[in-house]
């Protein structure tokens, strides 16, 4: 039960990641993958304020939100003037560039992570609650998501992707909405790291490598980029389906790889099978 | 610090710079005559590194047929790249973000199959990755410096002379300039695109045999390495290959100096600032026209 229940907070963390992924690029067309390094940003915030100023956890989640929102702030004014091609090497350094950062800072921990952060679950059936917690916030993360999506904002994002030369032609400010899109994934990013920080009362650099980029997009691009629900069905495939060849009982030295080899090749098959995901996004309705 | 700890410095610096310069080069080459950032490249080079590997620990060939075989391996593994996944992408006119995911993917797909066949421990071509040294004015001159760079410059040479000189390097450049007017005067750009691909896997097999006897590699090694190739093209301006291979040997010294600026933990995070400089203000390449342009604006 505790295994199925720790697999749970996962699906929960990914959910709110593929889903604040999804907004970015697939509805605002940002093609950044840098979004681990906010939930690094979320996970370090969260561990930080409890182990020095033992904050309120709710506190400390919302910090893990602003603080990725303010470091995404970072990359997008300087950065999303920038598109495409450009903006993608841009993110992988800025992803790359801040982990190096965070890897020789003393206070961070160093490359050798930031541990004991304080458990804030004393009573309760921890896994339990952080199994209700994780997935009551991703709910929460998709609602909201969809209610930005399904609404005149909405519409004005999708507009923006699909020809921004007229968009702006028409007088809208594409930038704004690029800022504002790219601060909304980030800072649910962070939140998500938040959550990750606490329950795993331990965060290391190298677990928001380049290849953390490479599950969340295999998750979003397997789901359907671009559809309301296709995240959600690739984070829940994907967190599942390795669980399957757990079972096989392999060293930690060979199972890490071939779970990236699974993941990296169904990525492969699906944009040569089924570009578009396992759901499609909606077509406009001329 | 003495004018032989300098001099030593910069010549370390230029002989490491030898195989970033190959890789450059190949990256550089592909962008400009396919178009596309050959994130596979870092796949590539795996795969050249361990065929070599593998012909010298498990059928104990001499290093020669060693190094053919591993650049038979990845001129296959690049040309098929080539035909099935390119030439697909192209047929249906996939966007470069297809292109972009695609060829990063496939590149994580090899280096975790490199993991689960090799493992994570570092591994290198040479059982001793030292070499005989000569001391010439003061300065440390390795055995392996002097191959890297007679190779790198004999190699940049071959490449000037094929890309000016023949047929088929003008043939690139026509194809490089605009695929679809050149495909009007009868250059056949398929053929075009597989020399390119032959050439590039040239450039990151020898690349990948000097890094070998050099330094010891673990799977994820050449992505680091593929990034200092990127901010390379674009510090050399894209479309510029030998602008690439300097902009390489001058991040290479920049790096190998600044431990006189900043302690050398933080060496590696130099690559990351320039690659932020260089996209945000130097996309089309350094230019010094466009340095004193931003200079001007700065001080109205």
């Amino acid at each position: 039960m505790e295994y199925v229940l720790s697999v749970i907070v996962l699906m929960g963390i990914y959910i709110i990641l593929s889903t604040s992924f999804n907004l970015i690029i697939g509805y605002g067309g940002l093609i950044s993958i840098a979004h681990p390094i906010f939930f690094a940003i979320g996970a370090y915030t969260t561990g930080l304020c409890s182990l020095h100023f033992n904050t309120f956890p709710l506190v400390s989640l919302l910090l893990s939100g602003a603080a990725a929102i303010v470091f995404s702030l970072m990359l997008s004014l300087s950065s999303l003037r920038i598109s495409g091609d450009y903006l993608l090497i841009t993110s992988i350094g800025f992803q790359l560039g801040l982990l190096e950062v965070i890897k020789h800072l003393g206070f961070t921990g160093g490359a050798s992570g930031l541990g004991n952060i304080p458990n804030v679950v004393i009573d309760l059936d921890r896994s339990g609650f952080f199994a209700a917690s994780s997935v009551s916030i991703a709910l929460l993360v998709v609602l909201f998501i969809r209610w930005i999506l399904n609404g005149p904002y909405g519409l004005l994002i999708s507009a923006m992707r699909d020809d921004e030369v007229a968009f702006v032609a028409l007088g809208r400010n594409a930038m704004k909405i690029k800022l504002v899109i790219f601060a909304i994934g980030s800072g649910c990013a962070g939140l998500a790291g938040g959550l990750y920080a606490y329950y795993y009362q331990y965060v290391s650099p190298e677990q928001f490598e380049i290849l953390q980029s490479s599950m969340i997009l295999t998750m979003v691009v397997v789901g359907g980029m671009g559809s309301q629900w296709g995240p959600v069905v690739g984070a829940v495939l994907l967190l599942f389906m390795p669980q399957a060849i757990g079972f096989l009982n392999f060293p930690p030295s060979v199972m890490a790889p071939l779970q990236g080899l699974i993941y990296s090749l169904l990525v492969i098959i699906f944009m040569f099978l089924r570009p578009q995901g396992l759901l499609a996004a909606r077509k406009r309705v001329q | 610090m003495t004018f032989e700890f300098l001099l030593q410095i910069l010549w370390t610096g230029v002989a490491v710079a030898s195989y970033v310069v190959l890789f450059s080069m190949a990256f550089a080459l592909i962008l400009k005559v396919v178009k596309i950032w050959n994130f596979t490249q870092a796949g590539l080079m795996g795969a050249s590194f361990y065929t070599i590997y593998i012909c010298l620990n498990y059928f104990a060939l001499p290093l020669l047929p060693a190094v053919v075989i591993g650049y038979g391996v990845t001129v296959c593994a690049a040309l098929l790249f080539n035909r099935w996944v390119i030439e697909t992408l192209r047929a249906r006119n996939s966007s470069s973000l297809t292109f972009f995911i695609l060829t990063l993917v496939i590149s994580q797909f090899m280096i975790y199959f490199f993991a689960l066949c090799f493992g994570t421990e570092p591994l290198s071509l040479s059982k001793n990755i030292m070499s005989g040294v000569h001391l010439v004015g003061g300065i440390v001159i390795s055995n392996w410096d002097l191959q890297a760079v007679g190779l790198t410059t004999g190699v940049l040479l071959v490449l000037y002379v094929f890309l000016n000189q023949t047929n088929m390097g003008q043939f690139m450049s026509a194809v490089a300039d605009n695929a679809s007017l050149a495909k009007l005067y009868g250059i056949d750009v398929s053929r075009v695109y597989i020399y390119t691909f032959c050439i590039a896997a040239f450039l990151m097999t020898v690349g990948m045999y000097l890094f070998g006897l050099k330094v010891s590699m673990i799977p994820e090694t050449p992505l680091q390495m593929m990034l200092f190739a990127v901010i390379a093209t674009l510090l050399g301006g894209i479309g510029n290959i030998f602008g690439a291979a300097l902009a390489a040997v001058l991040l290479s010294l920049i790096q190998a100096l600044s431990i006189f600026v900043i302690p050398s933990k933080w060496q590696s995070l130099i690559l990351y600032v320039f690659l932020f400089v260089t996209i945000l203000f130097f996309p089309q390449g350094f230019s010094i026209a466009k340095l004193k342009s931003l200079l001007q604006f700065k001080r109205t």
